[in-house]
């Protein structure tokens, strides 16, 4: 294939030194995401997405191995690779408004120009109306789609999404994982997606990986070349959906 | 069942000119499994956070088997919707510290920390301390916390919202367990309506803000439930069209 | 109105009063029918003493109001150095190993010498001079103050930092954007407890070397054996650290506005 890789996980492993020991939680991890690639990380609980994804990101750095962005190796945050976390990570002391133009207005971009861009994705995640109010203020599921408008608002090449839709009802859910799609699919961006949901993963992604449970490491890749927008029932979903089920790990 | 254990009368709450909850009445009944579903942002944690008077209420009025809430009296355990556990503390000792502070007998402690690290398969980590935890794993700290209570009743936000599919169903079959030998009290918010038909003895509906109740659905299926059965299906969907606001 | 808010209202300006009243009657009681007396004056004297201060000089030159004013000025001046200086030592000590290395042992070390400790030094070193009260209100203020600020620096969620980075943020940005607002109400809890101690320090400085500010109308009713001067010395001092303290709790909500829940 002639595509181009934009990352590239070589032999990687990350080890937590801890006082109640040394606790491996990556073990030799390889896989490559291509360019406007859609690729969903999918594992049982705890099995280490969240740290696979600060390895991508450079919040964490490799034990051993390397990763490679774009021609380059990671050796820390770079604000082409932009993250939407599992827990809200929000600036306490910015409004909404303030949070999500951080990236912009951090880059110099003008007054203007940036509350424009801001206001188009909060008004994307629905959140019209509290662009005054502090992260304390608000419900857990918009504190969660404040960090999603923050993430695309900075519009990286390269956006890790870590469970985004995790607290938003299943409306919300459902209207978010459309936006992702069409953003994805417009925009073009890279797309490194974890979640829990089966549904989710095969719904939206290009391709899934699926992690072993703890060390891990990729034990299988799904490619879904299903029609877009795809069809939560239609049999070769279900099946898909089967065989994803029955070869993962247990979590326990 | 005769009195309730919670009623609520004419709740309503705003934050300044934001009108959150609008003359809200219901009862839970002792022993109830009640689960709440409603759009983000409706306000459901708002009420989990009035009842236990975290928040003051505009009027209206919440009580306890009568009376006022009294948190150290009643025996309360609430799963909170951000995660609660205490950094300074291990797995092992962030589940203890409910039974320490209500002076449970030691060998009791044990045996019901042992016991619940089990269920929420964190015994191998019980040294751990909360920042070395994935997402998951700290919610299940929480859950175990409030399960070694054994409260009377037990308030649960959105408590399995990071929890993948089987330990989801397992934590969903232990609380079932929990509820069934303890006859706690359980009030659980969750966006997922398979959970809440699986799990619920009645389920209120919330509408948008200002919230009101849309309806209030007893679940009767025999229990232990199965989500391919038909009337299942047909529960969940009556659910779904409920809330739906497209 | 709302029947939370009265009981709240209630519950911040009614019940402090019922206190301050009853420890008006106890007084006037105990003056009035004890031999206390001899060693107090009633209150009635000395708010009539004080009333008359505020037009009329105390010693030589100075009404109470610009007694007050002198203090406060001293105040402030120790005060804001400290805080400059505090603010700047506890962030870089918190944020940068090294200087941390060398800095905190010596920190360490001074940290447990009480603030008045520094009198008979300044003096030695300064002289009986403005400066010599400057340093040690200083002294009496930055300990606080840099205790705090290391302790909120050294709290900085580091997985913060990473999101201001991964949102292009430079060094320099992160630390005003990221940095700094997280340390805002440790530096605040400080800087409070800091105004405490350098409103304590000004009239320690004042009643051993001084001729003007409240720590001297103290001392010099002590000296001619005025009780009503003493008294309206104390309360003087009461009051405006009153509304020093009242003061800071304003400027936090305002700069803290974010940690405001609303219940
Ligand atoms: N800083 C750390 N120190 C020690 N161990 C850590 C640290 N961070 C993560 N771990 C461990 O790494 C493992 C994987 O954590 P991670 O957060 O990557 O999981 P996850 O797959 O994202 O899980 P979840 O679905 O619960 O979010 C866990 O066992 C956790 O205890
Ligand atoms: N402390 C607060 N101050 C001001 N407004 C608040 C506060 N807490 C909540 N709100 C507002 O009240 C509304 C309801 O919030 P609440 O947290 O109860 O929602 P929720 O139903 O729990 O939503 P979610 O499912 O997203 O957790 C939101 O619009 C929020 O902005
Ligand atoms: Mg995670
Ligand atoms: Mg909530």
């Amino acid at each position: 294939m002639s595509r181009k890789a934009v990352i590239e996980c070589k032999h990687v492993s990350k080890t937590f030194y801890t006082l109640s020991g040394d606790h491996l939680v990556v073990d030799d991890l390889n896989f490559t995401v291509y360019e406007n690639e859609f690729v969903v990380l999918f594992g049982p609980g705890q099995c280490g997405k969240t740290t696979v994804l600060n390895l991508i990101t450079g919040l964490e750095l490799p034990t051993k191995g390397e990763i490679i962005v774009a021609g380059e190796k990671v050796t820390g945050p770079s604000p082409k690779r932009g993250m939407v976390y599992q827990t809200t990570n929000l600036f306490m002391w910015y409004n909404v408004m303030k949070n999500v133009e951080f990236g912009p207005s951090v880059r110099g971009i003008s007054k203007k120009e940036r509350r424009k861009k801001a206001q188009h994705y909060i008004d994307l995640v629905g959140l019209t109306g509290f662009e005054k109010h502090y992260p304390v203020q608000l419900s857990g599921g918009m504190q969660q789609r404040v960090g999603i408008a923050r993430a695309y608002c900075n519009e990286p090449d390269i956006i890790c999404m870590d469970e985004p839709f995790g607290h938003l009802d299943a409306q919300t859910r459902y209207l978010m994982e459309k936006e992702v799609e069409r953003i994805s699919s417009q925009e073009k961006r890279t797309v490194v997606f974890v979640t829990n949901n089966v549904e989710e993963a095969i719904y939206l992604a290009d391709r899934i990986i699926l992690l072993r449970n703890l060390p891990t490491s990729v034990k299988k890749e799904y490619t879904v070349d299903l029609p877009r927008p795809r069809n939560y029932v239609s049999p070769e979903f279900l099946a898909l959906r089967e065989e994803i089920t029955r070869d993962m790990d247990p979590t326990l | 069942m005769a009195e309730p254990i919670v009623k609520v009368r004419n709740l309503t709450k705003s934050f300044g000119d934001l009108l959150v909850l609008d003359d809200v009445s219901f009862d839970v009944q002792k022993g109830e499994f009640l689960c709440i579903v409603g759009p983000t942002g409706c306000g459901k944690t708002t009420f989990l956070n009035s009842l236990t008077k975290l928040y003051n209420i505009d009027s209206g009025s919440i009580t306890i088997n009568g009376k006022d809430i009294d948190l150290r009296q009643n025996n309360i355990a609430y799963i909170f919707q951000e995660y609660s556990a205490m950094e300074w503390l291990t797995v092992e000792q962030n589940i203890m510290y409910g039974l320490k502070i209500k002076h449970v007998d030691k060998d009791i402690i044990r045996q019901r920390v042992e016991n619940v690290m089990e269920i929420v398969g964190l015994t191998k980590y019980r040294n751990f301390y909360p920042r070395q935890l994935s997402a998951s794993m700290l919610q299940r700290v929480v859950i175990a916390r409030a399960f070694a209570v054994e409260p009377e009743l037990l308030l649960m936000d959105e408590p399995y919202g990071q929890l993948d599919l089987q330990l989801k169903y397992h934590l969903e079959d232990e609380l079932i367990k929990l509820w069934q030998k303890t006859g706690t009290t359980v009030i659980f918010i969750t966006h997922n309506i398979e959970e809440a038909v699986y799990l619920s003895d009645r389920i209120l509906v919330l509408t948008n803000k200002p919230t009101k109740i849309k309806k209030s659905i007893p679940n009767n299926l025999p229990r232990p439930r199965k989500i391919s059965d038909p009337e299942f299906v047909k529960l969940r969907n009556e659910v779904t069209d409920l809330i739906k606001w497209w | 109105m709302k029947k939370s808010s009265i009981k709240q209202k209630a519950g911040t300006i009614l019940l402090p009063a019922v206190g301050f009243v009853a420890i008006l009657v106890i007084w006037w009681l105990l003056v009035s029918f004890t031999r206390i007396g001899l060693l107090l004056p009633t209150p009635l004297e000395v708010l009539k003493r004080f009333i008359y201060f505020l037009g009329n000089p105390i010693g030589k030159a100075f009404t109470l109001p610009m007694h007050l004013l002198i203090s406060l000025r001293r105040v402030l001046t120790g005060f804001c150095i400290a805080s400059v200086a505090g603010i700047i030592v506890g962030i870089s000590m918190g944020r940068f190993k090294p200087i941390e290395a060398i800095v905190r042992p010596i920190f360490e070390l001074v940290r447990p010498i009480p603030g008045v400790a520094w009198i008979p030094l300044a003096i030695v070193w300064f002289g009986i001079g403005e400066t010599a009260k400057t340093f040690i209100i200083f002294m009496g203020g930055f300990v606080n103050i840099v205790v705090n600020t290391y302790a909120g620096a050294r709290h900085v969620d580091e997985r913060l930092m990473g999101v201001a980075y991964m949102l292009g943020a430079s060094k320099i940005q992160a630390f005003f954007r990221v940095v700094l607002p997280s340390c805002v109400p440790y530096i605040f809890a400080g800087m409070q407890v800091g105004l405490s101690t350098c409103w304590m320090a000004v009239l320690a400085a004042e009643m051993v070397s001084s001729f003007e500010g409240v720590g001297w109308v103290i001392i010099a009713g002590q000296d001619i054996n005025d009780m009503a001067q003493i008294f309206v010395g104390i309360i003087a001092i009461a009051v405006m650290g009153l509304l020093l303290a009242a003061f800071m709790r304003f400027m936090e909500r305002i700069l803290c506005r974010w940690r405001e829940r609303g219940a």
